[in-house]
């Protein structure tokens, strides 16, 4: 058995090294609108690493790592969902929105259940379809394009409503909160989740760029986006729990690398909340065009 | 009422689908129980009557 190594499980080839890679890249990708799945697909074969994430013994190692990331959402908005859970049950039963809390509880069901049922319904043809390095690099792509369309569609917006504020944090305060954002913007921004089935789209990058065509102010796109996100990595990761128990784990490793994708995760919200306040998805637009066209270069062309 | 009804449908379909007898559109046909596929339609059920609910309360108030 080679040393530090997960030896036996993963395809007999994923060393701690690798695996702490893999969860720190899974923590920091999840939430930066970069895609996750589509570097977890592209890196390991361009590191020509032989473990395969759709290999189902993948499967304990994927739960793990999104039940840390999960965790750190939860962590980061521990008060919010404290608040929207109570609004929930309290707007359910009473038959009608009062405060922005219970509404945005009620956006936030509106906006799960496309991308549940389009998830539990597409989740293995897509990722059976398209799990090759070549496709996620296209996908990638496409992300990138799709990121800098909605970029591109929000300073028109901006223009329309003639925004003349001196700084960029002043431009973005005459746009909306996230509790403010309509029932069908917030269906079709979580419908648009599901395209994040497919490696190289972005769950956080579609559905900030949906939420700035809803009208929303960056950082509240994000926030959305992050909220939105959250039941769904967690449903998929407890789902996936009983999987856990199924074979022989070697939790250490597993929980090490998990803590390391929460710990990235976190890092990853505090520091993108932050940025949106005055950034623009552009940059990560162009980093997802450049990084697919690089990746499909090397695929195509590598010895 | 029609929002009732659909919960009742959908609670029908997550029973289904929880005890096995349902396979449709699921990734491994020869699993006894789709606990996933069921957990989708209780969700979509208690959604249902919430809208229910909502819409009683619009029209009484």
């Amino acid at each position: 058995m080679p040393s530090g190594s997960i030896y036996g499980y993963i395809g007999d080839q994923m060393t701690l090294t690798q695996a702490l890679f893999m969860g720190l890249l899974q923590g920091a990708t999840e939430l930066f609108p970069v895609s996750s799945l589509g570097h977890a697909v592209l890196i390991p074969s361009l590191l020509h690493w032989g473990f395969k994430q759709s290999d189902p013994s993948f499967v304990p190692f994927l739960v793990l790592l999104h039940l840390g990331t999960a965790g750190a959402l939860l962590f980061i908005y521990r008060s919010q969902w404290v608040g929207i859970i109570k609004g929930f049950f309290t707007a359910a039963v009473r038959g009608r929105i009062e405060t922005p809390t219970e509404r945005l509880a009620m956006l936030l069901l509106v906006g799960t259940i496309p991308a549940g049922i389009l998830g539990v319904y597409l989740e293995h043809e897509l990722k059976n379809l398209f799990a090759s390095p070549t496709a996620a690099a296209c996908f990638l792509i496409a992300n990138g394009f799709l990121m800098l369309g909605a970029e591109v569609l929000r300073r028109r917006a901006e223009r329309r409503a003639a925004v003349t504020a001196k700084t960029r944090v002043e431009q973005e305060e005459s746009f909306g909160a996230a509790e403010q954002i309509s029932f069908r913007a917030a269906a079709l921004v979580g419908a648009c989740q599901a395209l994040a089935l497919l490696p190289g789209i972005s769950r956080s990058g579609i559905t900030i760029g949906g939420g700035l065509l809803a009208g929303l102010r960056h950082e509240e796109a994000a926030r959305f986006s992050f909220l939105l996100a959250t039941p769904i990595i967690a449903a998929a990761g407890v789902l996936e729990i009983p999987q856990l128990f199924s074979t022989a784990v070697p939790w250490a490793e597993y929980l090490a690398a998990a803590t390391l994708a929460g710990s990235a995760a976190y890092l990853s919200a505090r520091f993108l909340l932050r940025y949106f306040r005055s950034g623009r998805l552009d940059p990560y637009g162009w980093y997802c065009a450049a990084a697919g066209v690089i990746s499909l270069a090397l695929l195509t062309f590598r010895p | 009422m029609a929002l009732v009804v659909l919960a009742v449908v959908f609670l029908v379909v997550a029973g289904l689908y929880a005890v096995g007898v349902l396979q449709f559109m699921v990734s491994d046909p020869n699993a006894s129980h789709h606990y996933t596929h069921a957990i989708l339609f209780s969700v979509l059920a208690v959604a249902s009557l919430i809208g229910a609910n909502f819409a009683r309360a619009k029209r009484t108030g």
